[in-house]
């Protein structure tokens, strides 16, 4: 694995450039100075493209001008956990975990099965009931907590985590907050990247 | 004509793209989705339709000889004409435009609203092969289904109810079905049912993925769009169906020039 598994720069006209390095195997949390910055940064990631202004190397290699094959390749690395979450409104908990491996037929059902089971009950969630609720009876942090087992299901080399707390109360945070540690209870090599806006200088 | 021009080429578009795409049915959860369908639009259908499918060959059977005179043989002809060539499939095509049809564009217009169809992409999911074709192949299956399920229950009610109301004969009328009905009659409704599924499924799912707005506003308007276009398309098939295998149109009145 290279030395640097996230490189990300952006070079917008009127803004101070955002240049981010993530080495390979850590836990990190950006902070970017504004939304757009942040956007640009996990759409970047999520599609392994970037726009003539920026510049994306994932596990060491540029990402512009590279063939679609590679790219997918590239992106079969990648877990990304966005604002949006992207569930499936009509399928159940567990249906919206295996759908990605059920589908594409990556990673065998049993082992995703499991590891959810797992990580939901080291969070303090009965698998049986939650895992049968569809997204709309969910709260915040459960539909979250869904999106964040799918991701998990990928076995992601990188995964990057938008905005963990946002829409949370403090209580779901702080369950939030263990995502970290199921993440690299299961990904001991892997690379996890919190993104995060910077906080507002007091005037 | 600019937005009825695109949206012929946009339904032929989604044709192609769903018979080059039927072999993703292997991949299992296009195959749930598509038994999921095939339950929603066949089986929870099926009840609704067994008491009015049995009174309409009822009162076809009790119209035909006590209004109009007529005999057992003629009843039982008008019977077959009406309920298995005509009525049984376009009922059908009624109840899944009115069930399935409404539903199905409404759920398509909803997912691509809230992004759903965009976190399907991110996902390297097609939305191609996971919405569109199991919700056309299982529609399309239903639908031939459910037209078998109300001729049968049409036919067998007809014979069954009738002689309560007139002075007709089970036996007798059992008879004359047999004798008059030619496997043409089958093959008939079922392939024009699978095409009226075919076709409702194609332009729900074309209106459900292209609503004319992306907000709320933009889920009422694509479900009316894909209603009465279906149904326009039901119909057009159907009269085209009458004229090309029987020579005829609206029961006779028009004629094919031979």
């Amino acid at each position: 694995m290279s030395a640097i598994a996230l490189r990300y720069d952006l070079k917008r006209h009127g803004h101070a450039p955002v240049a981010v390095a993530v080495p390979g195997g850590v836990t990190q949390r950006l902070r970017l100075p504004d939304a757009e910055a942040k956007a640009r940064l996990v759409g970047a990631v999520l599609s392994t493209r970037c726009a003539a202004d920026e510049e994306l190397e994932l596990f060491g290699e540029p990402v512009k001008g590279l063939p679609r094959a590679e790219r997918a390749r590239l992106h079969d690395r990648i877990g990304v956990l966005t604002q949006a979450m992207g569930l499936i409104s009509n399928l159940n908990a567990w249906e919206n975990i295996s759908l990605p491996a059920a589908y594409h037929g990556t990673h065998p059902i049993a082992r995703i099965a499991q590891t959810a089971r797992d990580a939901l009950q080291s969070l303090g969630t009965e698998p049986g009931v939650f895992l049968a609720r569809l997204p709309d009876e969910m709260d915040p942090f459960e539909r979250k907590l869904v999106a964040f087992l799918r991701l998990l299901a990928k076995e992601p080399a990188l995964a990057l985590i938008d905005g963990l707390g946002e829409g949370l109360n403090r209580e779901q945070s702080a369950r939030a907050a263990r995502f970290e540690a199921e993440y690299r209870a299961r990904q001991p090599e892997g690379t996890l990247v919190f993104v995060d806006l910077a906080e507002e200088e007091p005037r | 004509m600019i937005r009825a021009l695109r949206e012929v080429e946009g339904g032929l578009r989604l044709l192609m793209n769903v018979w080059l795409r039927v072999p993703a049915l292997r991949r299992a959860p296009v195959r749930e989705s598509f038994l999921r369908q095939v339950y929603f639009t066949g089986v929870t259908a099926s009840t609704g339709v067994v008491l009015r499918a049995s009174g309409l060959g009822a009162l076809i059977i009790a119209f035909t000889m006590q209004v109009l005179d007529a005999d057992t043989s003629l009843a039982v002809k008008i019977l077959l004409w009406v309920v298995l060539r005509e009525v049984g499939p376009l009922a059908a095509a009624m109840v899944v435009i009115l069930r399935t049809g409404t539903a199905m564009s409404a759920e398509l217009a909803m997912m691509r609203i809230t992004g759903q169809t965009d976190a399907l992409r991110r996902m390297g999911i097609e939305s191609y092969d996971y919405l569109v074709v199991p919700r056309v192949m299982g529609v399309m299956i239903a639908t031939a289904a459910l037209t078998c399920y109300i001729q049968f229950l049409a036919v067998l009610g007809g014979m069954i109810l009738a002689p309560f109301v007139i002075q007709a004969s089970f036996t007798e009328l059992y008879t004359r079905f047999f004798d008059l009905v030619a496997p043409i009659d089958f093959a008939y409704s079922i392939i024009k049912s699978l095409m009226f599924g075919f076709v409702i499924a194609l332009t729900c799912c074309y209106h459900g993925l292209n609503p004319p707005a992306l907000t709320q506003n933009g889920v009422p308007q694509a479900v009316t769009r894909a209603v009465t276009q279906s149904a326009v398309a039901v119909l057009t098939i159907n009269a085209l169906f009458a004229y090309l295998i029987f020579g005829v149109l609206f029961f006779g009145l028009v004629k094919a020039v031979v």
